[in-house]
């Protein structure tokens, strides 16, 4: 997996701690698919859960020279 | 950067200037960037009006809006001046039918769509199905662009059945695939699909050399189109070719819509500008010689010049 890719996952594990996390490459360079397991999901809307995690990978996709420009697609789960 | 009281002031007030507002990256006619293009499809299937801000052009925007929505995505719905969310999310709701509640639409319910599927097709879906729970799916974007797969189905699909094959839509590809016919066709590689689609708009159409040949060996009515200026004209031309000057748009403008036009200059790329200026003036017959006078020349008749 490549550093980035590590950092991503390493930032959500730290906000949602014990979550399964997994971080592929999506339609382009700086493209991601990302996908969160996490019982920390229950009873919370799409919204909800989707602003938890990318509220943890704010940070790099901040800026012209972004790390990460789009996350393609974003799935949170509970199980 | 937190947001300053009056920078989010400023922001309180841009995401109530309409009851839609979508922050994106261009506007609605020319969005730049495929999520923000992919709501604004949604937002005008749903028929309601709508603001757009494009990030693009005030970077104090673009960051802004990111911290007020804590959100770091671009496209950001806001409806009633709640922010609803991104791409993904409005995807979602408009299937499931929430985006049209929130938004206050009734929608029609959507018929399904009338479509034929060849014996061959059929077969090729059935051989390619895993029985996994998936089915086929054809989504229909709006430059009717298709996408057919295997997939789960989803809220709001459409389900129609054709030669025992279940095809599911989205709502918004199943109004465009109305009287849609799939066929199995021979190809280099060993086949494909062919969808053909009475809903598409009017394209120009490619036409080779030889294929022109034969229209004119048949004796089929077209005209000919020749776009390129008198100087080259004087170097080499088709016989049968009028040029495109004062008397030639005019002769042609005259004509019924639906008359096969072929418009053919050196190497095909003035020629398809020309075809499209046409097909823009209500022509649906519309055909680009490809390759122009040159493969003409090199493939049916030598006689005529090169340059």
């Amino acid at each position: 997996m490549a550093a980035i890719e590590e950092t991503m996952k390493a930032a959500i594990l730290e906000k949602i701690p014990g979550a399964t996390v997994q971080v592929a490459p999506g339609s382009g360079g700086g493209h991601f698919t990302v996908q969160v397991v996490s019982p920390v999901f229950e009873g919370k809307s799409m919204l909800e859960s989707q602003r938890l995690v990318l509220g943890a990978i704010a940070h790099l996709m901040k800026g012209d020279g972004a790390p990460v420009h789009a996350i393609d697609s974003l799935k949170t789960r509970t199980s | 950067m937190p947001l300053s009281d009056q920078q989010r002031q400023q922001f309180d007030d841009l995401v109530k200037k309409s009851r839609v507002v979508l922050f994106m990256k261009g506007n609605k006619h020319f969005p730049q960037c495929g999520f923000s293009a992919q709501v604004i499809g949604i937002l005008k299937e749903t028929g309601v009006p709508f603001e757009t801000v494009n990030v693009l052009s005030d970077p104090a925007v673009r960051d802004g809006i990111k911290e007020y929505s804590s959100w770091p995505t671009i496209p950001q719905l806001y409806v009633d001046g709640e922010f609803l969310g991104g791409c993904d999310i409005v995807k979602e709701m408009y299937a499931a039918g929430d985006l049209q509640k929130k938004l206050g639409v009734v929608e029609k319910p959507v018929a399904p769509p009338a479509i034929t599927l060849d014996e061959r097709a059929a077969k090729a879906i059935k051989d390619a199905d895993e029985g996994n729970g998936e089915h086929l799916r054809l989504e229909i974007d709006e430059k009717f662009q298709y996408e057919l797969y295997f997939g789960p189905p989803q809220a709001g699909d459409i389900e129609v059945v054709a030669s025992g094959v279940k095809v599911l839509f989205d709502k918004a590809s199943a109004k465009r695939a109305d009287g849609i016919r799939i066929q199995w066709v021979d190809t280099p590689d060993g086949g494909a699909f062919k969808i053909e689609n009475p809903n598409e708009p009017a394209r120009v159409k490619s036409l080779t050399v030889t294929e022109l040949k034969a229209w004119m060996d048949e004796g089929k009515p077209f005209e000919l189109i020749d776009v390129r200026g008198e100087d080259e004209r004087n170097i080499a031309k088709l016989d049968r070719a009028r040029a495109l000057d004062a008397a030639g748009e005019k002769h042609l403008l005259a004509l019924d819509k639906k008359t096969p036009i072929v418009f053919q200059c050196h190497h095909g790329s003035r020629s398809r500008s020309a075809a499209e200026r046409f097909l823009r003036e209500g022509f649906t017959n519309v055909f680009n010689l490809e390759g122009g006078i040159e493969a003409w020349s090199q493939k049916v008749d030598s006689k005529v010049a090169r340059y």
